[in-house]
């Protein structure tokens, strides 16, 4: 008899997936359609990363994350500490792969070398493009000792690897995964390079005295 | 980079902690974190360095959203089916 997925405690989904035969057919089976649901959620919802497959492609990619999860999961159940419902952590095993499929589909042959090069010219033109008019003169000056300051750290302080990191992803807003499989990392090393980033930017700011109440109200409240 | 952006972006620099956890950690810990959620307990007070990376790194935010429906549909009702999802997929 199969259960329903939903109908298993935390214990029964462990005991059917460690054992043999057909209660682990079944939990294998029930398992793969939960993953598979969490793949075609999120898929539901990025769809707009999707532009270049037809609907059969997507489906099959959605497929093929549930079957890449599900081999995740199972090399991974030991880690499983019982401090949620097995379904819940189950489907992050998902979730993280159709996530890194939608963001690499979206950003198929595009170049990041371009996108991670310091271009001071759209860094200018940023800081450009955000003078806006009806401000009061003195507050508009600091805005720009703010901005001038951040662009300061950036260009001086920073490493090359964090400059280039940050410029693709803060600036451009390349996803994380893809800047991983850019550089052949893995999340926690570009995570540590854009935490390192804030950090010198942070003291950077505070050092010239911009402290965070007053900076953040400069910025704030201004619709 | 607009203002709504670059303000956004500034709060980050300024909740820098010196330690955060890393993505790694955030995996393992954020379906406790949405367990506490769904349980109506006060999870970002209970686990405020998890709470901290989830609102510093756009892609563990991506995934947590995504469990946080699906640990709600699991808990109220109301998971859309795999055939209802494959056809709202066009």
């Amino acid at each position: 008899m199969t259960l329903m997925s939903n109908a298993r405690t935390n214990e029964e989904w462990l005991v059917d997936l460690r054992a043999s035969g057909e209660s682990q057919d079944a939990a294998i089976a029930d398992l793969r359609g939960l993953l598979l649901r969490a793949a075609l959620y999120f898929f539901s919802r990025n769809l707009g990363d999707f532009g270049g497959l037809n609907r059969d492609e997507i489906l099959q990619r959605a497929e093929d994350c549930a079957q890449d999860a599900l081999i995740a999961l199972m090399n991974h159940l030991e880690d499983f500490r019982g401090d949620s419902k097995f379904t819940t952590w189950a489907y992050k095993f998902a979730i993280n792969i159709a996530l890194m499929t939608a963001r690499q589909e979206r950003w198929k042959g595009v170049s990041l070398d371009e996108l991670s090069i310091s271009n001071e010219g759209a860094f200018f033109e940023w800081t450009l493009q955000d003078k806006s008019d009806g401000i009061a003169p003195d507050r508009s000056a600091l805005q720009n000792e703010v901005r001038e300051t951040v662009q300061d750290v950036i260009e001086h302080d920073l490493t090359d690897k964090q400059r280039r990191v940050l410029i693709m992803m803060v600036f451009n807003e390349v996803p994380m995964d893809e800047v991983v499989r850019h550089l052949g990392v893995n999340r926690n090393a570009i995570y540590k390079m854009l935490h390192d980033a804030r950090r010198k930017l942070k003291s950077g700011l505070q050092a010239r005295g911009f402290e965070v109440g007053e900076t953040l109200a400069l910025f704030s409240s201004q619709g | 980079m607009n203002r709504e952006r670059f303000d956004a972006w500034l709060r980050n620099i300024y909740e820098t902690q010196d330690v955060e956890i890393s993505c790694t950690e955030c995996f393992d810990l954020v379906s406790h974190f949405v367990e506490l959620e769904a349980s109506g307990e006060n999870a970002a007070a209970k686990m405020p360095q998890l709470k901290q990376h989830l609102d510093q790194c756009r892609a563990c935010r991506d995934e947590y959203e995504t469990l946080r429906d699906l640990a709600r549909f699991e808990n109220e009702g109301g998971a859309p089916s795999i055939d209802d999802l494959r056809s709202s997929i066009r």
